[in-house]
This record gives structure tokens, sequence and C-alpha cells, in this order.
């Protein structure tokens, strides 16, 4: 028992430089796939088939496909279309791509439970058609969609895990590497998903605190 | 009728196979106040709508104002928006945003439909809250008001636009009867200030007090309208006597 307490006070260390990565990732996979999901959510409701098909046929592919797969694509082939990427920017691409097509229903579903009453008092005012989203639609859409995006933050947070086969230095490659030199896989797979947990539990707490907020403020 | 600012011609209102508004004509003189009664399913609140194009008439010609419409082709967007900016509409649901304060609420749509600064727009919101008595709520979020005061907010909504006319949309429907009562007497000051107005109502009360003309619709058509002693007191149609007596009885 020591000696795993020992072997975990070492490779803490390691394992929290590749949480820090593993943060960054899923940083970045949300900072550029959230607006990309905004903007597929209004073009797959959007009133023209040229907007429209385009974001749907995206969406599906986005959410059919395995977050793997998309990983793999990126990383494998935007090189051979003459885009080198590095491993880190294929990675955060490949996850905003899949935070995309995730978030677009999520949010999607935010805006559709906007009031159909509060958008006709917005073109009875004389609003544009502009104007109301901006105003009315997303602000509230987005709100509704909140709880839902943190959800899906932390399974993106996980999803993070799959960048290890391009070999990006996040929280499983270090415990992989760790394992690979000691052999104690499941000694420090065990410390790996101790620290996902660490990240993950209480931020679930957080997003159940949020929906409970958000239902007596707008209900 | 000399002059009207609202006249409607010809409208035709249908949903698929149902024929919801047949053909109704109708004028409206500045500063008329207007009540338009009838049992539900008659088509008067699809005729209101169509006095901004919420429902879009399938032939007609629709005049409010300065604009002349003719229906059997679609509108521009431009003709929309200046035909929404010269009415304002009161509904059954209030439909206030509710992640905007009051003030915000009735200032945004000045800045952005009338180009207002947002001093301006907050001084029109400031005056006309004096005016629906709830000047104390500028920062208060619509949850935290009651049903009646979220209508008067609505209300000054609708005005701070300067409207040529307002359309209601069965305003107390929604509402306790004292609630309700808060909001016909702010309605009742509108109407002293000769504001055009067209009201779809089941207070018939009000409309006996302070409509000058009542208009029963039945079916899609007006079938009776007159000033309110004559149209609530002396019936001409069985159909409207029926009406009358039903609502009397329920009260």
């Amino acid at each position: 028992m020591t000696d795993l307490l020992t072997n975990w006070a070492d490779w803490l260390p390691q394992l929290l430089k590749g949480l820090g990565i593993s943060l960054q990732l899923t940083g970045f996979a949300l900072a550029l796939g959230l607006p990309l999901g905004l903007v597929l959510a209004l073009a797959s409701s959007a009133r023209g088939p040229a907007l429209r098909w385009p974001a749907i046929a995206l969406v599906e592919i986005g959410r059919g496909a395995p977050a793997l797969v998309v990983l793999q694509m990126v990383y494998y082939g935007l090189p051979s279309a003459g885009l080198n990427l590095s491993a880190f920017l294929s990675g955060a691409i490949a996850l905003a791509l899949t935070t995309a097509a995730y978030t677009s229903e999520i949010l999607r579903a935010g805006i559709n439970a906007v009031p159909q009453g509060e958008v006709e008092a917005g073109q009875a005012l004389g609003m544009t058609r502009q104007d109301i989203l901006r105003f009315v639609v997303i602000p509230q859409g987005v709100i509704f969609a909140v709880p839902a995006l943190m959800g899906f933050a932390i399974l993106i947070f996980q999803a993070t895990a799959l960048t290890f086969t391009i070999a990006i230095p996040e929280l499983l490659a270090r415990a992989y590497r760790i394992g690979a030199a000691t052999y104690l896989y499941l000694d420090v797979l065990i410390l790996a998903g101790l620290v996902y947990l660490a990240v993950t539990i209480p931020f679930g707490w957080l997003v159940n605190r949020a929906a409970r907020r958000l239902g007596s403020h707008l209900g | 009728m000399t002059d009207p600012i609202v006249s409607l011609k010809g409208i035709n209102i249908r949903y698929g196979t149902h024929h919801a508004v047949r053909d109704v004509s109708l004028d409206i003189a500045k500063g008329e106040v207007v009540a338009m009664v009838g049992p539900s399913g008659a088509g008067k609140s699809t005729l209101l709508r169509a006095i901004n194009m919420l429902e879009t008439p399938a032939s007609g010609t629709l005049h409010v104002g300065d604009f002349t419409f003719a229906l059997d082709r679609p509108l521009g967007q431009k003709d929309l928006l200046a035909l929404r900016r010269s009415t304002g509409m009161v509904f059954q649901q209030f439909n206030l945003f509710p992640h905007m304060t009051v003030q915000r609420n009735i200032s945004l749509p000045q800045m952005r439909v009338l180009g207002r600064s947002r001093e301006e727009a907050d001084r029109v919101t400031a005056r006309l809250l004096e005016r629906v008595h709830l000047a104390d709520k500028a920062q208060a979020y619509p949850a935290r008001l009651s049903g009646g005061q979220q209508q008067r907010i609505a209300i000054a909504r609708a005005l701070a636009l300067d409207p040529q006319v307002m359309l209601f949309d069965e305003p107390t429907s929604a509402l306790d009867p004292e609630l309700g009562l808060e909001v016909l007497s702010v309605m009742r000051e509108l109407a002293a200030d000769g504001m055009t107005m067209i009201v779809v109502t089941h207070e018939i009360a009000f409309a006996a007090e302070v409509a000058d003309r009542v208009i029963v619709m039945a079916d899609g058509q007006i079938i009776e309208e007159g000033p309110p002693e004559q149209v609530i007191r002396n019936p001409s149609l069985p159909r409207t006597q029926k009406f009358f007596r039903a609502i009397l009885e329920r009260h």
C-alpha cells in the first residue's frame, strides 16, 4: 500500500502536466466548436435549403462518425491534402468538429424552446428577423442550453483521452508512458482515472446547480 | 367616414381548407375605439392579427396610416416592417422578453426599430412607466411581476414606438379579474387620450363603457356592428342576442 502511494506521489506531477494539456484541448474544442455549433444550429433551422441541407449533412456526419475516426481523419487526412498541422492542433480541430456537431443539436433544442409568442412580439414591434434572433431568440436559446452544454463539456473533456492515439502528451498518454516504463499499468491507470474524476465530479455538481438556478430564473 | 386610419377591404384568410376570415371589410377612424366580440373560433383574433400581418391574408387590401397594400402577392420585408412600426400590439400572454429588465424590454425596440439613443429611449421608457403606474419596476425582471403588471409593461412597450393604432388581442383573458381591472383602467386612459384602438375582448362591460363601436363576428364574418348601446343592449340578430345573453349569464 505504501508502495502504491509512493508511486502515485512520484507519478502525479507527470499526470497533472498531462491534465493541463487535456484541459487545454477541452478549452480549444469548446472555444472553436461552440460558435461553430451555434452557426450550424441556426443554419440547420434556416428557411433556405441552400443553407439548411449542408448544415444538416455536416451535423449528421459529425454526430454519426466516432470521435476517434474524425480525429484520425484530421490528423492523417489533412497532410495528404497539403495541410500540415501539429498533433495538438489536429486534436483540437477534430474535437472542435465533434463539439460543433453535437452542440448544434443542443443549441437548436434551446432555440426551439424559446416561446413563439416572444418572436411574434418582436415581429409586432417591427424588429427585423436578424434583431429578433440576436436579441430575443439566441440569448434565451443559449441560456436554455447551458446545463446540457456543460454536460457535453464533461464528455468532450473525457474524449480528449482519444488524442493519445495521435501522440499528444495528455493525461492518458502520460499514464501509458509510465505504465510502459514500470509495467504497473493498473496502478497508474487507476491514478489517471482518479484525476479525471477530480475534474468531472465537481464540474458535474456545478452543472446541476446551473440547471436549478436556470429553472428558478426563467420559470 | 372621412379618411380612415385603418381600412380593410375584402380580407380573406385561409388555413388549408378552413376559411377563417371571409371577405371582411372594415374602416376605422382616427381616435376610434372598436371592440371586436364573438364566440371563439369566429375569426376575431385572426382578423386583428392580419392588421399587422402576423397572419397573411390570401386576398384583400390593407390600409394602415400612410400605407396601403394589396395582399394578393407577398409583402416585401421593408413594407412589412414599416407596417408593423405603425401598429402596436398587446397579446393575451403578454410576451415580454423574460431575459431583459422591464426598462430594456421597452427601450431596446426603440433603439433597434426607431434608432433612438439609449438616453432618449430610457427617457421615453421612464415616461411610459409613469403612465402605466409602474415607475418603480424599471429594473425588475418580468418573472417577478404579476400578470397585470406584465400586461401594463407590454402596453408601454408597444406605445414606446408611437404607433398610430393599438391592437389588443384578448388583453385580459389570461388574468384574474382584479388584475384585469388594472389593465382595463390603463386602456381606458389610453382611449381617453385619443388613441385609436382595436380590442378583441370578452369584457362586455368594458366594451359597453369605452368602445365607440362594437363589432360582432361569427364564422369569419362581421354579423353585426354599431354603437355599444345598440349592439349590446338591442342586438338585431338572434345569433347576437344569444351570444350576449350567454355572456351576461356567465357574469
